[in-house]
């Protein structure tokens, strides 16, 4: 009895309990007044709390790093100067340190001690990255010290680091100042600011008659050759209005040259007047490099930084990120481009999938006779979010490029072929083929909704004697609106974390020009874009020095996650509201 | 506001100071109608727009299985003998055809209306050559003479282009599209005239046999660069000679002028020159073969051009059967065998290391499954492209084929000519066939096969490649050189997904389905209802991201720590169970007191420790079981127990579970009752420390055991260590798997109703008894689904893989190599491929199969857990 009773309460099935426990024995069962300690299940929970709890730290140690990593990266960093086990001298930033193994081969030529020490950690050693900069000079922006090869580190006060337009950043001294034949030896921060505040004005008014002025002149240069061409193609070759248009494209192009040429001279002008302002660099083992005051982006001597200044540059640097074009193969500068991109994109496609989805999801919840077709469909929609996204960008280069976008080349630029216009990866097509592939999200968010509102709101209207669409229009979709918001948001995040797809249908490397810009027709649907998301792997995996790119993508991903992380927060701040309003509304 | 009148309104309605519009607004009647037909046309639309992904993925990547056909046959009599011709050539605009014969006589004509056009031939001084040779592009040639000399020369087709004014004189129109001023043809393209016209040069004679012995065959290759081009021949005299020779030409650097050095060799030949059929030689030099009638073939090695060695001797023909064809398929590697039975073979060289033949290679018959042809086997062409082939018989038959897939591409429409045709030519763009009847009549067949290299059996099977030892499944879309064929197997990729997401899974369910469970069924609300959207969370991480993450942070550091990471797969799970049965010797107040949050910590801590540990002992580990260098390791070196015992492990636990299961049994328990908590809780640690030892011990003695018979890990699924493996892709995986898995199970446990588990609890049942009596059986199906949904999402990641995998398309089940998806590949490949080419349809099968995958995943997940919902909620 007592073994069966133990049995019981620990491995018997309820209905085996139960009928125990009606069975009315006339003998009084003793009752252990504890439970057995292995019934608890101490160890499984254990086993399950510790798989939430590392379920929780891969998500918050992922974003903490992310977000950490990502700030801290434009702080500007102390420049340590290191004298090598060998005698030479290097300078640079701490990049990151770890332990490693060091080769065989590395270890066999060092010293007997060195050996020893490393036998002795089991193989293991610590070694530092710095990023010691002046490319052109050393070959590399980066050297890997172990720990056993630093003799000595000093902070050298009068190290510069600066950052240029080319080359990447230089370590070391700044010896002389030449302002046009006026030379400065070792020019204070004041002196140097000065100087490079004038470059820079230099340095705009050639970008502005460059990249405004003989850029806009190319344009129209070309539009009038696209025109020429078009009047042959629509009146045929050597007939008399493909002669006349021919003409007057000539007298303007030949304006417009003359004007170019204007500008062409005073640019050089500019350029030569800019070279005269130089300065002299020199590193720490004694090369010197002497380059214009106008390459200097940012320059400061990094052990020699009160705390204001850190925050300066760390600002400046910031805001140089989020208003400037890339440089260096998009590892330095802004990405502009990138976020003109993706907002683009975003806007676009929440513009494509908000009807579509909403439609879509009033004919399967308000007007399909609802039955086994309709719960097939849904069935299928709901799969549809499923399918891998790279699934939708084949669809999108095979369909919306090659097919539609051929045909509309076909017939509304025909001039440009065979250069296709749309008929190649566009801002365009890769929205609608992520509108393609988020809605889905927004079908089933805006079903929900939809079923979220009351039965008796709609009776009461339909009572009233309103229309089924007045009931839908002025009754149930204002009730779902937010549900249908929760939907599209989700959607745009989705669509802004997405990469897979975007880089065949469209996505570019570096685009020359903006989707949107102030040229009509303003957004310019057929050209490529470049994208946050891309751009992390773009610049962390196929640039020529991932290592030198790592800062960009870092700060890049920084503002791709809070990007994604503030849409779904919204997403999930507007799901409560709409939860916390029905859950009082109805009855 | 519309309103529907009823009668009672109306008779109620005496004195009414306004009536109410007795009808609807027909405005708001025409709404609701368009707002219907609207919104049910533009649902109904966008559904059938999202099925249409899959009908366009099918529509682009069908034509892969079409073989291609005759679009066009034009028969013309060209007024000459053709009898005699040996070399056929067209241009690859199709412009202009040519024949010569052996007496060096060039006929050229437009091939689309048999034209006859000027063209000079090869002036050779009235001698009709003894013997002839051209490369396998056919534009170079070599006469050999009853002399004993030999004379190379080569046709060059121009291509010029002139302005379309000045027109130029005595042009008269051929065709829609040619023109002819007699001596060239003129085709307008944009802008210009294309004028295509041809060219013959011919070297001086070389003496190679000694003076009036006749040259009866021979062979010529021209290799080099175009400047200084290295021309191979090989002749076989009438005394049976074979001579290896080579003719270099450079710059005399005095006089200016090219000079020709002729060097000879002497290839030991055993039979006599009657039998010879056929010699071949390649480009290179370095291989000559002597086919005689009877099908045998010798191999020489000539790769020291002055001691050429016989390597091999095969047959490839049966007795009996006459050996009437042979030449080699593009590339030089493979022959092609025409037999006088109509059969068709293609043999090549693997490398068997035999001692059999000199160099180790064996010239192995691989694909003979090609159709028989009615009759004997005349001419073999090659395609300059891929290795499509036309065959000719003796009644006139030309088909199309393709070696590697052995598919039989066209028939050539009629039994054109019954005594045979000779000099067939596949045009240099693989778009038309044209052969020369022997009565003078030409036959131009105009033809598209846009894939024949792709077959069911080339997506989905194994095929043997040149170059290979057997048949295998080789992805491999871009050849190094223009000779190697791209080799499009599917069966890699597939493989590769599902590595990816097995190995993925394996660490994601466990994570995801116990933090679900434990979240459902362990955790308050209110904590459940932070840590829940926190988990969501990670769904929302972009994949680029973890990609990045993956490849540039954490492969390194796996790298690094390799041993500490493998260690740590038993480490964390023993800590935790071990630090549990210390948590029991906690008095239950206060126990009690720390569950919820603080317990949360604990578990933190235990994980911690835990992993701190690893760390700690990872190059202690590393040294004593792994031979110092776990990478080193896994490429062979040291003993494979250590491994092979980590892997026991688990399975030793749950054997010596079993085992002593009938000592832990109920009266085990009921003496556990009657002690105190503590004390029950220090038998139950002792217990553990028992179990634990008695398992691991076992573990050890088995993989000892096994290692001594032999058994070894490694070479299976533990293997050379490469930095992006299929490892760091599963931790990178699951990031995306975990929440999906995590949410949807999470939300089916909670679907189970609260009265099951009251019941449960409020018959004495603890939570972890109702939970697993009770929760998990109900929710199994919906758990199973979630499973299922995380497979889909495993299988269709992208970028993830893309960044963290080294892409390598390879059949290894090595946890520690790379691999390749159908996805990545098609993100790899995809922005590389032409429009249209096979690259492009295949790749629109890869996501056809992919589709198709995950859309059947994902609907069996769906219906189950529709049933689950609809069962739960009748529960």
């Amino acid at each position: 009895m007592k073994t069966n009773d133990a049995l019981m309460s620990s491995h018997m099935p309820f209905s085996a309990m139960a009928a125990s426990g009606t069975s009315g024995m006339p003998e009084p069962v003793r009752r252990h007044k504890r439970s057995d300690l292995s019934a608890m299940g101490e160890p499984q929970s254990w086993i399950m709390g510790a798989a939430l709890v590392l379920g929780l730290t891969m998500i918050v140690g992922f974003l903490g790093y992310i977000i950490t990593i990502g700030a801290l990266t434009f702080w500007p960093k102390p420049i340590e100067t290191v004298t090598l086990a060998d005698g030479k001298i290097i300078a640079g930033e701490v990049f990151r340190s770890d332990t490693y193994k060091p080769p065989a081969e590395l270890l066999a030529s060092r010293t007997a001690e060195v050996r020893a020490k490393v036998e002795q950690d089991l193989g293991y050693a610590n070694r530092t990255l710095y990023r010691v900069g002046n490319f052109d000079l050393y070959g590399e922006d980066f050297v890997w010290v172990p720990d056993f090869d630093s003799k000595s580190v000093t902070y050298d006060k009068d190290l510069f680091y600066i950052e240029r337009q080319e080359w990447g950043p230089f370590i070391g001294r700044i010896t002389q100042l030449d302002m046009a034949g006026v030379q400065t030896a070792n020019p204070s921060q004041e002196e140097l600011q000065k100087a490079s505040d004038a470059a820079r004005k230099r340095k705009a008014e050639i970008f502005r008659l460059d990249g405004v002025e003989i850029a806009g002149i190319n344009h129209e240069l070309d539009k009038l050759r696209l025109k020429e061409r078009r009047a042959v193609l629509t009146y045929g070759a050597g007939s008399k209005e493909a002669a006349d248009v021919a003409a007057e494209v000539a007298r303007e192009s030949d304006e417009l040259r003359a004007k170019y040429a204007v500008f062409e001279a005073e640019v050089t002008k500019l350029r030569q007047e800019d070279e005269r302002f130089t300065v002299t660099l020199e590193t720490v083992d004694k090369q010197t490099k002497t380059l214009p005051v106008s390459n200097l982006v940012r320059f400061y001597q990094a052990n020699n930084l009160t705390t204001a200044d850190k925050w300066s540059i760390y600002g400046s640097r910031w805001a140089e990120f989020v208003t400037a074009q890339p440089r260096e193969a998009n590892t330095e500068g802004g990405v502009v481009p990138a976020i003109v991109g993706t907002l683009t994109m975003m806007v676009l496609l929440s513009l494509a999938v908000a009807p579509f989805g909403v439609i879509t999801a009033l004919y399967l919840r308000e007007y399909a006779q609802q039955g086994y077709l309709v719960s097939f469909i849904r069935i299928c929609v709901n799969n549809l979010a499923g399918v891998p996204s790279i699934v939708y960008g084949v669809f999108g280069l095979g369909f919306f490029c090659y097919i539609l976008g051929g045909s509309i080349d076909q017939l509304f630029y025909p001039e440009r072929l065979p250069s296709p216009t749309f008929g190649t990866g566009g801002v365009l097509w890769a929205s609608l083929t992520l509108a393609l592939l988020t809605v889905p999200v927004v079908i089933v968010s805006t079903e929900e909704a939809l079923s979220a509102v009351p039965r008796s709101m709609r009776e009461g209207s339909l009572a009233c004697g309103a229309s089924k669409w007045q009931t839908i229009w002025r009754i149930v979709l204002p009730r779902a609106a937010p549900g249908i918001m929760t939907g599209l948001i989700l959607a745009m995040a989705r669509g802004a974390g997405e990469v897979a797809p975007l880089m065949i249908v469209g996505v570019v490397k570096l685009a020359p020009e903006l989707p949107i810009d102030f040229t009509a027709p303003f957004v310019h649907f057929e050209r490529s874009f470049m994208h946050l998301g891309f751009h992390i792997y773009d610049v962390g995996f196929q640039s020529r020095n991932s290592e030198a790119g790592r800062p960009m993508v870092l700060v890049t991903t920084l503002v791709l996650i809070l990007l994604v992380l503030c849409l779904n927060a919204f997403a999930i701040y507007v799901r409560n509201r709409l939860k916390k309003a029905y859950n009082v509304g109805a009855f | 506001m519309a309103a529907f009148d009823t009668g009672s309104a109306r008779a109620a309605s005496g004195s009414i100071l306004y009536e109410r519009p007795k009808k609807t607004k027909s405005s708001v009647l025409f709404t609701d109608a368009f707002a219907k037909y609207g919104i049910s046309i533009g649902g109904t639309l966008v559904i059938f727009a999202v099925f249409t992904i899959m009908i366009f993925l099918v529509y682009v990547a069908s034509p892969l299985l079409d073989a291609g056909s005759v679009t066009g046959t034009k028969k013309y009599t060209l007024g000459v003998q053709a009898d005699g011709v040996v070399e056929t050539q067209i241009d690859e605009y199709q412009s202009l055809a040519l024949d010569l014969t052996l007496s060096g006589k060039v006929a050229a004509f437009h091939p689309g209306t048999g034209k006859k056009i000027e063209a000079p031939g090869f002036d050779l001084a009235g001698q009709s050559a003894t013997a002839f040779a051209s490369t396998l592009r056919g534009d170079d040639v070599l006469f050999g003479f009853a002399d004993g000399t030999v004379k190379t020369g080569r046709f060059v087709i121009r291509n010029d282009f002139v302005p379309l004014t000045p027109v130029p004189p005595g042009l008269s129109r051929l065709d829609e599209r040619d023109e002819t001023d007699g001596k060239a043809i003129y085709t307008k393209i944009i802008g210009q005239y294309r004028k295509v016209s041809v060219e013959t040069k011919l070297d001086a004679p070389v003496q190679i046999a000694d003076a009036g012995v006749a040259i009866v065959r021979a062979d010529y290759r021209v290799g080099g660069t175009l400047e200084r081009p290295l021309r191979t021949f090989v002749t076989l005299d009438a005394t049976g000679k074979l001579r290896l020779s080579q003719a270099a030409t450079r710059l005399n650097l005095e006089t200016g002028e090219p000079e020709t050095e002729v060097f000879n060799s002497a290839i030991p030949i055993t039979v006599p020159a009657e039998s010879v059929k056929k010699i071949l030689l390649n480009t290179p030099g370095d291989r000559v073969l002597v086919a005689q009638r009877d099908g045998t073939i010798f191999r020489y090695n000539t790769k020291d051009f002055s001691k050429p060695e016989l390597a091999e001797t095969f047959k490839v023909l049966p007795d009996g059967v006459e050996l009437t064809a042979l030449t080699y398929l593009n590339a030089e590697n493979s022959i092609v065998v025409g037999g006088s039975d109509g059969s068709v073979a293609i043999w090549f060289g693997v490398d068997r290391k035999t001692k059999d033949t000199t160099d180790g290679f064996v010239t192995t018959k691989v694909h003979a499954d090609f159709e028989k042809q009615p009759a004997a086997i005349t001419e073999i062409r090659v395609s300059q492209r891929t290795r499509m082939f036309t065959t000719s018989d003796a009644k006139g038959n030309v088909w199309l084929r393709h070696g590697t897939t052995e598919r039989t591409l066209l028939q050539m429409p009629g039994t054109p000519d019954a005594t045979g045709l000779v000099g067939t030519i596949l045009a240099p763009k693989d778009d038309a066939v044209l052969s020369l009847g022997r009565n003078g009549e030409v036959y131009l067949w105009a033809v598209r096969v846009p894939h024949p290299e792709t077959t069911l059996q080339s997506a989905f099977g194994k095929v043997w490649y040149e170059g290979y030892d057997e048949p295998q499944y080789v992805w491999q879309s871009t050849a190094s050189t223009d000779a190697a064929e791209p080799k499009l197997s599917l069966v890699p990729l597939i493989f590769g997904t599902f590595k990816a997401a097995i190995y993925s899974l394996m660490l994601a369910i466990p994570i995801a389905l116990l933090a679900a469970i434990y979240t459902s069924e362990f955790v308050h609300p209110r904590t459940r209802a932070v840590v829940k959207p926190v988990m969501e969370l990670m769904a929302t991480l972009p994949s680029v991201v973890v990609g990045f993450v993956a490849a540039l942070v954490l492969s390194p550091i796996v790298e690094n720590w390799i041993a500490a990471v493998v260690i740590a797969f038993a480490v964390i799970p023993l800590t935790l169970i071990t630090a549990s049965y210390v948590w029991q010797l906690l008095p239950s107040p206060v126990s009690n007191a720390l569950d919820g949050v603080p317990k949360l910590i604990a578990y933190f801590l235990a994980i911690g420790a835990a992993i701190w540990l690893s760390v700690l002992s990872g190059p202690y580990i590393e040294v004593m079981f792994f031979d110092g260098d776990f990478k080193k390791w896994t490429a062979g070196q040291g003993s494979g127990q250590p491994f092979l015992f980590l892997m026991l492990t688990p399975l030793s636990f749950l054997i010596t579970y079993l085992a002593l299961r009938p000592v832990f049994n109920a009266t085990y328990r009921l003496r556990l009752r009657d002690m105190t908590r503590f004390e029950a809780a220090v038998r139950e640690l002792l217990s553990w420390g028992l179990f634990a030892a008695l398992a691991l011990g076992l573990a050890w003695f088995a993989s000892v055991g096994m290692s001594q018979i032999g058994w070894d890990v490694r070479g299976g699924f533990v293997d050379t260590y490469v930095q992006r493996n299929a490892l760091v892709v599963a931790f990178a995986i699951a990031f995306a798997e975990i929440p999906i898995i995590y949410t949807i199970s999470e939300d089916a446990l909670s679907a189970v109703p609260a009265y099951l588990r009251s019941g449960s609890l409020a018959c004495g049942a603890s939570r972890w008894q109702t939970t697993s009596w009770i929760v998990l059986p109900t929710a199994a199906s919906g758990i199973f689904s979630a499973i299922m949904i995380g497979l889909g999402r495993a299988v269709g990641e992208t970028m993830i893989v893309v960044m963290a995998t080294g892409n390598t398309p390879i059949l290894d089940t090595n946890v520690f190599n790379g691999l390749r998806t159908l996805s990545a590949n098609i993100n790899v490949e995809l922005p590389e491929a032409v429009r249209d080419s096979t690259l492009y349809r295949t790749l629109f099968l890869c996501a056809l199969v992919l589709f198709v995958m995950t859309f059947v995943i994902n609907t069996i997940a769906e219906i189950v857990r529709q049933q689950y919902r609809k069962r739960a909620a009748q529960l």
